[in-house]
């Protein structure tokens, strides 16, 4: 399993370079408006090719760039009932305090589980590599971190249950 | 009013089709035909194990300009099968250092299509994603961005 992971980071790192090509450029259809393209969707022109690239049937990651911006879609493994509930807690937890990860949407893309706009201001006063770099380990720590939540679930599971029959001995 | 030509035919010219708020980029036709690999031609190449040629042969004519998405999805599927019949690694390398670079775009857009539509091949695909962003770097991934011709 961990064999394609590698290869598939490394795919994502350079579709990320590629298209984190974003420059300052004013709403075509508002005066003194400037909005992410990618999220109004107002000019045809201005959108790329929205990319997929995935890993299995469950995990993919969707980005889809414009002149101004690019929205990164990630969706998690969830092989059982368990990791989808970690997975929706955790990502809620993360999607409340937005305002503080910068660059992460408040919602979600439909049938991805985060998404994170990336505009031309945060690549100005942030460093593009570092972007790409926060992207990829943002991924490689979330599986980990949620197989780590799910094992002390059920060892808590456990715990209780002893602790809970041990009154009938 | 004084006519100083005898030519009167540009009257008759409905000016209003010209007009660009009738312009509608969907509507233009194309009236080239619809190149296709010839799948037989292919299939008989893999069999034969000459999937090098078969893959040149594949890249060769896409369905860039074609607007049935049936057409497109056909030589997807054919597209996909000739990289599928690759064995290991090196082959894949020699096949895409043969490459020419157009060709080159194309197989990363075919890529990028699998990857949406045939997830379950992608371990296979993030080899030939690796090679061929090897080869063709940056620019070849920007051109599958901006191309507005879709396979």
């Amino acid at each position: 399993m961990t064999s394609t992971l590698k290869p598939y980071l490394n795919a994502v790192r350079a579709t990320l370079q590629a298209s984190l090509c974003i420059q300052n450029f004013d709403s075509r259809v508002v005066e003194r408006h400037n909005k992410p393209e990618v999220e109004v969707r107002k000019s045809k022109e201005l959108l790329l090719t929205p990319v997929v690239i995935s890993r299995n049937e469950n995990e993919r990651v969707l980005i889809e760039g414009s002149v101004n911006s690019i929205r990164i879609s990630i969706a998690i493994k969830k092989a059982d009932d368990l990791e989808r509930i970690l997975c929706h807690k955790f990502m809620r937890f993360m999607m409340m305090r937005a305002d503080s990860f910068v660059i992460l949407r408040r919602k979600p893309i439909k049938d991805y589980d985060i998404s994170f706009l990336i505009t031309n201001t945060h690549s100005e006063l942030m460093y593009r590599q570092k972007l790409v770099d926060f992207i990829i380990s943002f991924m490689e720590d979330i599986d980990k971190e949620i197989s780590e939540m799910k094992l002390s679930v059920n060892s808590r599971g456990r715990t209780c249950a002893e602790e809970f029959f041990k009154q009938f001995y | 009013m004084a006519k100083n030509t005898s030519l009167s035919g540009f009257r008759k010219i409905d000016i209003d089709i010209y007009n660009p708020e009738n312009y509608n980029e969907d509507d233009v036709q194309n009236i080239q035909e619809d190149l296709m690999p010839n799948e037989s031609e292919i299939v008989s190449l893999i069999n034969s194990k000459r999937s090098n040629e078969a893959l040149s042969l594949v890249l060769k004519n896409p369905p860039l300009n074609s607007k049935n998405q049936q057409v497109k999805d056909a030589v997807l599927n054919l597209v996909m099968r000739v990289l599928r019949s690759f064995p290991n690694s090196l082959e894949i390398d020699n096949a895409v250092k043969s490459l020419s670079d157009e060709a080159l775009d194309v197989l990363m857009k075919y890529i990028y299509r699998g990857f949406e539509k045939e997830p379950r091949d992608s371990a296979q695909l993030l080899t030939w994603h690796e090679k061929v962003y090897a080869i063709g770097g940056n620019g070849c991934i920007v051109r599958v961005l901006t191309d507005r011709k879709r396979v």
